[in-house]
């Protein structure tokens, strides 16, 4: 805590830092101390320096850089200085290039469209989205609002897919190569070679095919492939899905004994109970669950409800870290978590005798890995809530704990409320991955002769131990369609590029079985490229090879399987109606076949406990082994910067993909990586082994992680892909074997040479140790002081209220500041006050709920997309000199080295980007006022004024500013560290990883990504979060045009806000009192994050409430302690529950109908007038 | 001393200190006058590809709207430059009668671009800097600003030139005061008509039309006190 923003009252008496147990980040409602790294947690003496600097040191330096060497920069500086001057002195000419002929009716130059298409998510299933397309370029993605799914939300996989569209390292025409030689080709070569190679296999009934391709949902591929299959009956077509998640298809299959699909509804839970869950991350039904559990947890007023959440699981999971209760447990042993569970649950219900005698005849190998209480607390909990109980696995869990899952679910009457099981087409519930493994020694044999890849990678993402990269090679014919370079192209005889989703048509099914349409937002880029569903059909010859040059037959493919799928009386309507809004009307099913029969259930999961075995603890010599995904998948998306550069969920590391474990395990191994000291800390490699597989990987620690266990991530260490991502991080695929499955036992770890740089942005923009960062509660302590009102009084005479937020922070016992400096716009000391310059309408801001926020990202990445911010790279993110406008802070609880309830506990995330302070002080110190305010309450940051002397950036306490140290706006993104690999480490160097100052310019495709509405800046420029000013006032311009007086709740949103899926951020119009961030603002939990500083921050925040259970954890009920610790008279007049009350019930969850119904007032947004509906004649 | 310097040294201090003052006046004025958009950007008249466009002869003498090629000023940002096709509405061979005909030489270029559907490449007169967004014409038009405010007198330009600076000074000069250049929404495109009336307002003061007058009080009675005078209006 800094001497000057400390509360007199405290000066001088305690000492944050030699006490652990009273953070300066805040506390959690138990008193435990927030931090975000294990040296923030431990305060040591030479990490303090490191905080405090604002960049770490030499992040403002150009380079090591000799006298030489400056002299040989600044000469070619200023000899390009005379060249480029000169051809200055001339106005630049700039063209106007209008439509010529063809001149499309709907485009209106300035007024970007609005298109309604779906992206397939890998492994199947799909998002919503609404595509924006400024005259002909998409360039930025959002959800769709009323898909079933993305219900207006994004994922960061989905916002990021705008780059893979413009990115330039991808394959541009097809190359036809034979072992001599390599030729670039056109498509027209190879239909003419495929017309005669394909029709040699009707002889053969198609023996010698083999198709492999990419798990999709899709109706119209699903068609094509059987109409391959009808015509050459042996040849096979394989979709597979690399990342081991057979688990629960093959649990639920067995259960149930047809497939099926699992489709959760968490807004209908009051308790849900995760046994290694991630079911709001990287699942096909992703958004949809974060909606859920969005709607489930917030809280509106003081009368609200919210649900509890359990958590057993072996590393943090988004879920898991919002956990009321959280237990962290071994992979190995997380089955028994699941039994004792059921056991407890079924006995309780009486549901079936059978099964509760197998389950409690059943060998658990050891004892429970969790205590009896909380297991009897959690059964206790779900069922008292029944029907609006849920027990969610995860994929680590076996598949016979899956069918246990379901039996416990249905046990509880929860089937149909809080989770459906929907059945799933047998194809998509195949393990792909076990076809490829019986089909490799045939292809090494040579009896393939032809084998077709589309859109998958199977010679990387595939376990080493199959030897497919070999067997490949055997095969004579290797065609691959891919979007980009990657190691199964590399050998191919023909590589073909792919056509992205946002240049070609398809269609695709949602989680839930809802059909969406993808339309084209753009002609394919580059040289005719085709779709998977037109090259299968291509390859099936089913129409005349000229066909494809003239007309998109994806059009027809589709729309031919549409008019047999759909009875529609009237095809054209319905199918330009499913085109405008993205899906099919009333597809999508919630049916619960096959579990009607609960008694089959029961003995089917009766029969599989037999081959449940959980493993034995880990132990040093015998860990267990986890392989997980994250953000690159399989590594599909190891391309994409935006979602390299995304600070990983936990750990936030960027640009790589180290080993995790537990603080004590790496201790005992001796790998912890290097304290931070004003230098920034390397990670130690180590050799992890199983069963004689090995990977050599830095290590890095990530508390709340179970004991002798090893996380590994897949995705990393392309060897062939673009210049982004190419060698990033390690490939894990070694250490996998051929069954693919997630989770090894018997591991062992032993130290490696060398030791290798990580970048973590945990420690990044530190607010300078001030206090109450991140404020949390408990329900019960909501529910009481929620609608209080304090009055204050201090020893001036000054007086003021406070609500239930505040309380928690320093204004409950220190006074604002006041400024001497008398503002302008500020005629008073309340928001908005009449009279001031705040008093007319819009003023805006925005509210960002604690409880709900999870950390998955996904605003960052949009405002990244929306604002044209750039990626560094590596080396930058180390320097401190991320350009991300919106980061998200995440906090630990807890004490990470031990375990229990003393141990790490749940996870906080604040997302924070420029709060528009009213009195802002990085506008008083600017010299040459490039950062002002305006009357709409915005911070305004004017480019061409600001000279970079930094001054706002060094007083913003919330460090939200960030300059551009380089040109990285238009220079491409290669990364950065080939100087900083140290000898011997085993780890191949990235010569395109070069510094920005040596970096070329981005490639002309790569400029139709940038928002034409927002300024492109330049080196040496400071730049921060403007709220999506060119939202604003494209929105005020809309409104006007339309006669409107106020701009409406919901007429536009803020990228972060249009991408929340939790809806934790909400932007919007504070003195619109029908607003929703008006109410949201209302609700006693506000809080100004270091208000006290009266910077008087527009986005403020909610305090996190947990939801603990009385019979593990007394909640605290007056949380004041801060406050209670004074005494409460040293600053006199105050007076608990002054006025109560006064917030107003705000509506309910954003599912319920009257929610949804004023959500479907986005029909007059933005989005939907620019769209092509003829709406805005 | 004399053996020093010669008697003409006596008046070198006066001369030279003469000479700096009239040179740091002139840099001052100098660059006051030349180094401006006033000086720079005023009057810059590209040659047009083809024969060009005659503004003078289309929406002077012929008295064609504006609006009838810039379709979307009253929708958009951007005053769009017509499409190939607006041209050939009236350019297709044969459509004129001959004596109205401006023959191959002049439009030629115009069916050529047509045919092949390719745009002709016009060079822009009228450039923001990027950091500006975009200047609203849809709001402009709506406030009753004239097209002769910003573009001048457009029907008497044979080939287009820039007659305004479009220095942010000279924006917000309109800004503080709009009574000066507001006509109201129905007779911007009127541009005979509106340099004569502002013209006639600038000699008698107050003289605006009931419609105009409205728009100009309403202004002035806002926050603002005119036109939007924060940064984040243009510069985003």
């Amino acid at each position: 805590m800094s001497s000057l923003d400390q509360c007199p009252s405290t000066k001088g008496k305690k000492d944050p830092k030699a006490d652990p147990a009273s953070s300066v980040n805040g506390n959690s409602p138990q008193g435990k101390a927030m931090w975000r790294s294990l040296d923030e947690f431990a305060g040591s003496g030479e990490f303090q320096p490191f905080l405090e600097r604002e960049f770490p040191s030499g992040a403002s330096e150009l380079l090591k850089s000799s006298r030489r060497t400056f002299m040989q920069i600044m000469g070619g500086a200023v000899a390009l200085a005379g060249a480029a001057t000169l051809p200055g002195c001339r106005r630049p000419d700039h063209k106007i290039m209008t439509y010529s002929r063809e001149v499309p009716e709907e485009v209106i130059p300035g007024k970007p469209l609005f298109y309604a298409s779906a992206m397939p998510l890998p492994g199947g299933g799909a998002e919503g989205v609404l595509v924006r397309s400024n005259v002909g370029r998409p360039t930025f993605v959002e959800g769709n609002p009323r898909h079933s799914v993305s219900q207006g939300s994004s994922s960061s996989w989905s916002i990021a897919s705008i780059l893979s569209l413009y990115d330039p390292d991808r394959l541009k025409q097809p190359v036809f190569r034979t072992a001599e030689q390599e030729r670039d080709a056109t498509w027209d070569d190879f239909r003419a070679w495929s017309a005669g190679h394909f029709a040699e296999f009707d002889a053969t009934n198609g023996q010698g095919l083999v198709i492999l391709a990419d798990q999709m949902t899709s109706p119209t591929r699903d068609a094509v492939r059987d109409r391959l299959r009808a015509r050459w009956p042996l040849a096979q077509f394989i979709a597979y899905d690399p990342t081991g998640r057979d688990n629960k298809v093959n649990g639920l299959r067995l259960a149930f004994g047809q497939p099926h699909g699992e489709l959760l509804s968490l807004e209908n839970a009051d308790v849900i109970v995760s046994v290694d869950a991630d079911p709001t991350r990287y699942e096909s039904a992703s958004l949809k669950n974060s909606r859920g559990f969005g709607a489930a947890r917030r809280l509106d007023s003081t009368s609200d409800t919210m649900c509890r959440i359990y958590a057993a699981e072996c590393n943090y999971t988004p879920l898991g870290g919002m956990a009321d209760h959280r237990e962290v447990v071994a992979p190995s042993r997380l089955p028994v978590v699941v039994v004792e569970i059921a056991k407890r649950v079924l006995a309780a219900t009486g549901a079936d005798v059978d099964l509760l005698r197998r389950l409690n005849a059943w060998d658990a190998r050891g004892g429970s890995p969790v205590s009896v209480e909380w297991l009897d607390a959690v059964a206790e909990d779900l069922v008292e809530a029944g029907g609006r109980g849920v027990l969610i696995a995860g994929q680590t869990l076996p598949a016979e704990a899956h069918a246990l899952v379901a039996a416990v679910n249905r046990a509880l009457g929860a089937v149909d409320t809080t989770v459906s099981y929907v059945p799933l087409d047998p194809e998509a519930a195949k393990d792909g991955v076990g076809e490829i493994a019986e089909l490799v020694g045939g292809m090494r044999r040579g009896r393939v002769k032809t084998c077709v890849v589309l859109n998958c990678n199977p010679c990387y993402d595939l376990p080493t131990e199959l030897g497919f990269e070999e067997a490949f090679k055997a095969v004579s014919n290797r065609i691959v369609l891919s979007e980009g370079p990657s190691e199964t192209a590399a050998h191919a005889t023909w590589q073909l590029n792919a056509a992205t989703y946002l240049e070609s048509w398809g269609d695709v099914a949602a989680a839930d079985g809802g059909v969406s349409t993808i339309q084209p937002l753009i002609a394919p880029l580059y040289d005719g490229a085709l779709s998977e569903i037109e090259l299968l059909a291509l390859i099936a010859a089913e129409r005349d090879p000229a066909e494809f040059d003239v007309q998109p037959a994806g059009y027809d493919l589709v729309r031919d399987v549409w008019a047999g799928r759909f009875d529609w009386s009237d095809f054209e309507t319905n199918w330009k109606r499913t085109l405008q809004n993205g899906f099919a009307a009333g597809t999508g099913s919630s049916g619960t076949e096959g579990i009607s029969n609960a008694s089959v259930l029961y003995r089917n999961t009766a029969e599989l406990l037999g081959n449940l075995r959980p493993g034995a603890e880990p132990t040093d010599g015998a860990l267990d082994v986890v392989v997980t995904i994250n953000n690159m998948y399989d590594g599909r998306y190891a391309n994409l910067p935006w979602l390299q550069e995304l600070p990983q969920f936990g750990t936030m590391v960027c640009w790589d993909n180290p080993a995790l474990m537990s603080p004590r395990t790496a201790e005992r191994f001796g790998l912890t990586p290097d304290p931070y000291e004003v230098k920034i800390p390397k990670a130690q490699m180590a050799t992890i082994t199983v069963d004689g597989r090995s990977v050599d990987m830095p290590v890095w620690i990530m508390p709340g992680m179970a004991e002798n266990t090893v996380v590994l991530t897949q995705g990393y260490g392309r060897r062939v892909c673009g210049v982004v991502g190419t060698g990033v991080g390690f490939d894990v695929q070694p250490i996998r074997d051929t069954s693919g499955t997630r989770v090894y036992t018997n591991a062992t770890v032993s130290p490696a040479q060398g030791k290798y740089p990580i970048s973590s942005t945990q420690n990044h923009w530190s607010m300078e140790s001030r206090t109450s960062i991140v404020r949390t509660a408990d329900l019960p302590a909501y529910q009481k002081h929620g609608d209080e009102k304090v009055k204050k009084k201090d020893s001036y005479g000054e007086s003021w209220k406070i609500g239930f937020g505040e309380m928690l922070g320093e204004l409950a016992h220190t006074p604002p500041n006041i400024s001497i400096y008398e503002n302008p716009y500020n005629e008073s000391q309340a928001d908005a006050a009449e009279g001031s310059w705040y008093s007319e309408r819009p003023q805006w801001g925005v509210s960002i709920d604690l409880s709900l926020c999870m950390g998955c990202g996904a605003c960052t990445v949009a405002c990244q997309s929306e604002n044209n911010i750039p990626s560094v790279g590596k080396t930058e993110v180390r320097k401190g000199r991320e350009m991300t406008w919106l980061r998200v802070d995440r906090y630990f609880t807890g004490d990470p080295y031990s375990s229990g309830s003393e141990g790490p506990g749940q996870l906080y995330h604040q997302p924070v980007a420029c709060v528009h302070c009213e009195n802002a002080p990085c506008e008083t110190v600017c010299p040459v006022n490039a950062t002002v305010h305006g009357p709409t309450g915005l911070n305004y940051m004017v480019y061409n004024r600001c000279i970079g002397t930094r001054y706002c950036a060094n007083n913003c306490p919330y460090k939200v500013r960030r300059f551009n140290f380089f040109d990285y706006g238009v220079k491409r993104i290669n990364g950065g560290y080939r100087d900083e690999i140290p000898e011997g480490t085993p780890k191949p160097n990235n010569i395109n990883l070069i510094p920005p100052r040596l970096r070329e310019k981005l490639a002309e495709i790569q400029k139709m990504k940038m928002n034409p509405d927002v300024t492109v800046r330049s080196r040496g420029v400071m730049e921060k979060c403007t709220y999506c000013i060119q939202r604003i006032n494209a929105a005020r311009y809309e409104a006007k045009l339309q006669d409107l007086e106020n701009i409406p709740d919901g007429f536009f949103q803020s990228a972060c806000h249009s991408a929340c899926a939790t809806g934790a951020i909400v932007f919007g119009d504070i003195l619109d009192e029908s607003s929703r961030v008006a109410k949201a603002k209302k609700d006693g939990r506000d809080y100004a994050l270091l208000g006290y500083l009266n910077t008087r921050p527009r986005t403020t925040y909610k305090v996190a409430i947990g939801n603990p259970n009385p019979k593990l954890r007394e909640p605290v009920v007056d949380p004041f302690h801060h406050h209670d610790s004074h005494g409460g008279d040293s600053h006199g007049g105050d007076s608990h529950g002054g006025d109560s009350g006064s917030a107003e019930a705000a509506g309910a969850s954003f599912l319920d109908p009257f929610k949804k119904n004023s959500d479907d007032g986005y029909a007059v947004s933005l989005r939907v007038l620019g769209a092509a509906t003829g709406v805005h004649a | 001393m004399s053996v020093l310097f010669p008697r003409w040294m006596n008046a070198f201090p006066t001369v030279s200190a003469g000479i700096a003052a009239g040179g740091l006046v002139s840099a001052v004025v100098g660059t006051w006058y030349w180094a401006t958009p006033d000086f720079w950007e005023v009057g810059y008249m590209p040659t047009q590809p083809g024969g060009g466009f005659n503004h003078q002869l289309h929406s002077g003498k012929l008295g064609m709207d504006c609006r009838y090629c810039h379709t979307n000023v009253e929708d958009s940002y951007h005053s769009n430059v017509p499409t190939v096709s607006t041209c050939m509405g009236c350019h297709t061979e044969g459509k004129l009668a001959p004596e109205y005909d401006p023959g191959v030489e002049l439009v030629g270029f115009i069916r050529e671009a047509y045919a092949e559907d390719e745009s002709i490449p016009w060079r822009k007169v009228h450039h923001l800097p990027g950091y500006v967004g975009h200047f609203p014409h849809h709001m402009h038009v709506r406030a009753g600003v004239s097209c002769y405010s910003c573009h001048g007198q457009i029907v008497g330009m044979p080939v287009v030139y820039q007659a305004e600076s479009l220095s942010m000074g000279w924006c917000l000069d309109c800004h503080r005061n709009p009574e000066e250049h507001i006509v109201g929404p129905s007779r911007v495109t009127d541009l005979v008509w509106v340099e004569e009336h502002l013209a006639e307002r600038e000699r008698n003061p107050g003289n605006a039309t009931p419609e105009a007058q409205a728009i100009i009080d309403a202004l002035h009675a806002s926050k603002a006190e005119g036109g939007p005078q924060n940064c984040g209006a243009c510069h985003h």
